[in-house]
């Protein structure tokens, strides 16, 4: 009962070459020419192996029974510091007024910024000059909510839905608002620029003065 | 014994003609890739035709790849050498025949149906239900052709390469199958029998495994052969091969979580999925590290020969790979690499160095062997792997640029926490630079596929007359054969005083139990199988069956009829290439979109549609977000609208009508999956009634009229719907498709989201 696998080691000894510093090969293993070394397991290989086993075993009761923080809970902790410093905020410059809006009006850095995300956010609907398209022209006299900044940052902010105006207030966060009104107040208002819609809304006394103020 | 030679020849025609697929689909899934990476760069590439948009486009690119270039690199490799290992001709030229004609075809299918817009929309599973069945079909061919190749060996043991195949064979089976479960609605749709959590449980098993199976194992096992027959050197360590083996096969399949972190997966599969990845690490290893030191004694030969060049690197990507792979799988790292571009590049890496560089390597040493001739140009060979190995490092590098780049603007907040970079767009408008140097890079590695296309044919147009087929002969194996006995006791042999016990453990450790399993393919094939199921069934039946996994949410419903429609059509435009429906509970994430996402959130969604990358932003809050026209105006032209956008334009659903029949068709299968929909007797009526209040109300904000019947009023309907339910407050039994409306243009998600939801029962 030797003849397969004694004939299989002749021929693996035969192919192994001259003894040497070669390791042993594992007797009988030939397959189509191929030998195999019986060279044991590298040793950094078992042990790091052994390390993440136990790392793993330690770790799961760790963190779902033990000190661990699970995830919800994480974001529940940071979700309670967020609101805490918003709440802040609000106490410290929650202050949205004609005023505030007007100085920011006058900024042109604030404007500059407004102006940037007018293209990217609003000239589809209300054109790159602000001329009117889908959405009223702001560059003439009438206003169909107000034309005060403090009615032009509520729209803004507040959207008004049922017309198709987006409100921006949760997607682009109050900054933002502040700096839309600052470039529709600075850059748009009365520069009576022709639109595709005529005029829409009540002619309002307020958009010249706004401009008045925010030139100061 | 003198028992009289059996005298055999060897079928090399099949593996011939697999490696002329292997490299022909090879060509075509990188140039779709090509494709699909200037679309990202620039969407005029998109070219304002719907087959070609990226979401249908990407199916094609990734089925292409691994089941097309890297399937027939697989089945090659498998066929030529098994019937050198085993001194055997293929079981069945038939079932060759069948089996190479059979995955061609399937193939076509693929590249015709994805374009369609005939998919699941499910990652690397998006093949509809007819397809489904044909690939389970020739696979069952491959397997008894395997099978039955190994029954007639005559060689006694089965070498590791074999292992390898074996286990492939086996667990593709089972993931193809378990995973691809539906319910059609119709010839070319479907709908998984799974919903939400478990779906996308069930899909990352499939997911993860099938780089586990079809990407790595059969790989190995093609090294196993390719890379000692090369460099005519032993293997490095069979006692290694055993542990990394056995190791490898049950650590991986449980890996899968490891996708779905921070999502509404209970968190003990995703700390699951985390730790059997991180243990996963050295079983890669044990394959890399008996590929490269096989190759001891035989490093001068690497620099002359151009197949041990591909193979070194192939085997230094897998490596690099398999650290990568655990790495990512640890939470925190996840939070900051999910969704992102570092993935593709962890893919790529693996994708492009270890599976195509084996591929290459193993092309080029075949063949002169298959041709029975030189190859046409070596120095074409040596372009191929230079501009190869080039364009692999210029694709990550900048890959991994625009992965930490993008993951780290989407949670930047500034000192007084508010997010630095609100707009989405910003994000995506910083990557275009790098978006062209992977065209680059991409550009380099598909030339050099087309090279050895090219070398491939020309060496085969100087192939002999006809081809030698040289007669073998070997005795077959006897029946009466016995184990020779195992190995003396080093113990013994020392004189140790030691228990009994360290006896038993130094016989285990010698492997001769081992080696008697080798020569009994049965046993072994059942052993693997049995590693497989047990693993899998460990994660799989609590997550079906703890019910704490999923806590109920009472306001959330089933979608209505239009709405299934608008959903078919989102999953038919492979929007989850891009777009994720999963808020994590990260504050800069619910900052940007709104309350995290909830497990019970999704228990109507046949299948889900999480995603994995987000190209553009997550959608699963979008619902009132925006008025209807926004969405009007958006899908019709994205650039116009969001200045840097790269989304295509969706023109054609303003033309397309939608067939109402349709929504019949899904609620029927629906209600086949257990949903009531017993309070709507005329399912295509429903949808006819709020498809034309949405057109009314999209007339009324200024918008075009006559959208009634359009593929766009049925897709707005869904979007609108999207993550709505967990604040309704409708009571009734399904919220009335007006209610649907007038919520949808009346809420708009606060930004801040609500603290943790009353709904969510925690992960625990």
């Amino acid at each position: 009962m030797i003849t397969e696998d004694q004939a299989k080691e002749q021929a693996a000894q035969a192919g192994a070459g001259p003894a040497g510093a070669e390791p042993p090969l594992v007797s009988g293993h030939a397959y189509d020419g191929i030998q195999e070394y019986d060279n044991p397991l590298p040793g950094w290989w078992v042990w790091t192996f052994v390390v993440t086993i136990v790392f793993s075993a330690l770790y799961l009761p760790y963190y779902h029974l033990g000190e661990g923080q699970l995830v919800a809970d994480e974001y529940a902790q940071d979700l309670a510091l967020h609101q805490e410093l918003e709440a802040k905020r609000a106490l410290e410059s929650g202050e949205v007024s004609e005023q505030v809006l007007a100085a920011l009006a006058a900024d042109a850095g604030t404007v500059a910024k407004g102006a940037a995300m007018f293209q990217t956010n609003c000239a589809l609907c209300h054109g790159a000059g602000g001329e009117g398209k889908i959405g009223p022209n702001l560059t003439d006299g009438f206003w169909i909510h107000g034309g005060t900044l403090l009615d032009i940052h509520r729209v803004i902010e507040k959207g008004v839905p049922e017309k198709g105006m987006v409100p921006w207030g949760p997607q682009l966060g109050a900054e933002a608002v502040k700096q839309l009104t600052a470039f529709v107040a600075g850059e748009l208002m009365g520069k009576d620029r022709p639109g595709p819609l005529g005029p829409q809304g009540d002619p309002v006394g307020g958009a010249a003065a706004g401009v008045e103020r925010a030139g100061q | 014994m003198s028992t009289p030679l059996d005298r055999f020849t060897y079928d090399d025609e099949t593996p011939r003609r697999f490696l002329a697929a292997t490299l022909f689909w090879g060509v075509v899934g990188m140039v779709v890739g090509l494709l699909a990476a200037l679309q990202l760069a620039h969407p005029w590439f998109n070219l304002g035709v719907e087959w070609l948009s990226f979401g249908r486009i990407r199916p094609v690119h990734t089925n292409a790849v691994i089941f097309a270039f890297a399937g027939n690199a697989f089945f090659t490799g498998c066929y030529y050498s098994i019937q050198r290992l085993l001194k055997a001709r293929l079981f069945s030229d038939g079932l060759s025949a069948f089996h190479f004609w059979g995955w061609q075809a399937i193939i076509v299918g693929a590249a015709v149906t994805f374009p369609l817009g005939i998919t699941q929309s499910r990652e690397y599973a998006e093949l509809e239900w007819p397809l489904d069945i044909a690939v389970a079909v020739v696979w069952v061919a491959f397997a008894v052709n395997v099978f039955g190749t190994i029954a007639r060996r005559r060689e006694r043991h089965i070498y590791v390469a074999i292992w390898f195949y074996i286990a492939s064979i086996i667990t593709v089976a089972l993931l193809h199958i378990f995973n691809n479960l539906a319910v059609p609605a119709g010839l070319w749709r479907s709908y998984s029998i799974y919903a939400g959590v478990q779906d996308a449980f069930m899909q990352w098993w499939y997911g993860h495994n099938a780089v586990a199976f079809f990407l790595t194992t059969p790989f190995l096992g093609l090294m196993y052969y390719f890379l000692p027959k090369a460099a005519e050197r032993p293997v490095f360590s069979y006692r290694l091969s055993i542990l990394h083996f056995w190791t490898l096969v049950f650590i991986y399949i449980w890996a899968g979580p490891h996708h779905l972190h921070y999502t509404a997966l209970p968190e003990w599969a995703s700390t699951l999925g985390m730790l059997f990845s991180v243990m996963l690490w050295m079983p890669s290893w044990g394959g890399m590290i008996n590929g490269l030191l096989t190759l001891r004694g035989a490093w001068h030969k690497v620099a002359q020969d151009p197949v041990l060049k591909f193979f070194v690197v192939a085997i230094t990507f897998y490596g690099m790979s398999t650290f990568e792979g655990p790495l990512l799988s640890i939470k925190k790292v996840n939070a900051l690499s999910h969704y992102t571009d570092w993935t593709i590049a962890h893919v790529h890496g693996g994708a492009l160095g270890w599976v195509g560089f084996m591929t290459y390597g193993m092309a080029y040493w075949l063949m002169p062997r298959l041709f029975q001739t030189k190859v046409w140009s070596p120095r074409l060979v040596e372009l191929h792997f230079w501009g190869g190995t080039i364009g692999i490092l210029l694709y990550i590098v900048a890959i991994y640029a625009a992965g930490l780049t993008q993951g780290l603007m989407w949670l930047a907040v500034d000192a007084g926490g508010r997010l630095l970079y609100p707009d989405f767009v910003e994000t995506v408008t910083r990557l275009a630079p790098m978006y062209w140097v992977r065209v680059v890079g991409g550009s380099l590695y598909v030339a050099g596929a087309i090279a050895c296309l090219v070398n491939l044919v020309m060496t085969w147009r100087g192939r002999p007359a006809s081809y030698e087929a040289p007669e073998h002969e070997a005795p077959p194996l006897a029946a009466d054969y016995v184990d020779p006995p195992p190995p003396p006791s080093r113990l013994r042999e020392q004189g140790a005083q030691v228990l009994g016990l360290a006896y038993s453990i130094e016989a285990f450790a010698r492997a001769s139990w081992h080696r008697r399993w080798e020569r009994l393919p049965v046993t072994f094939t059942v052993m693997t199988t049995l590693a497989v199921v047990v693993a899998s069934l460990l994660e799989i039946v609590p997550t079906f069956l703890v019910r704490t996994n999923v806590p109920t949410i009472a306001s959330v419903k089933p979608y209505t009829p239009l709405e299934l429609v608008g959903r078919s059509i989102y999953i038919s435009e492979g929007c989850y290439t891009c777009h994720s429906q999963m808020v994590r509970p990260i504050l800069a994430e619910t900052l940007r979109y709104g309350e995290y996402s909830k497990a019970g959130e999704f228990i109507y969604d046949h299948p889900f549609q999480w995603g994995s990358r987000r190209i553009g932003p997550d959608l699963h809050r979008v619902g009132g977000k925006y008025p209807h026209l926004w969405h009007v105006e958006h899908m019709r032209d994205p650039q116009g609208f969001v200045q840097g956008s790269i989304m295509p334009s969706y023109a054609h659903m303003y033309e397309k009508s939608v067939d109402f029949s349709q929504a019949a068709a899904d609620v029927r299968a629906m209600t086949t999956l257990g949903i009531d929909y017993a309070d709507v007797p005329d399912p295509a009526e429903h949808a006819r009634g709020q498809a034309g209040r949405i057109a009314a109300e999209i007339e009324r904000q200024g918008g075009p009229g006559g959208l009634a019947d359009k593929q766009i009023v049925a897709l707005i309907a869904y979007l609108q719907r999207l993550g709505t339910d967990l604040k309704a407050t409708t009571g009734t039994a399904r919220p009335a498709a007006t209610a649907q409306d007038g919520r949808a243009a009346g809420q708009a998600g606060g930004p801040a989201g609500a603290p943790v939801g009353a709904a969510e029962g925690g992960g625990r």
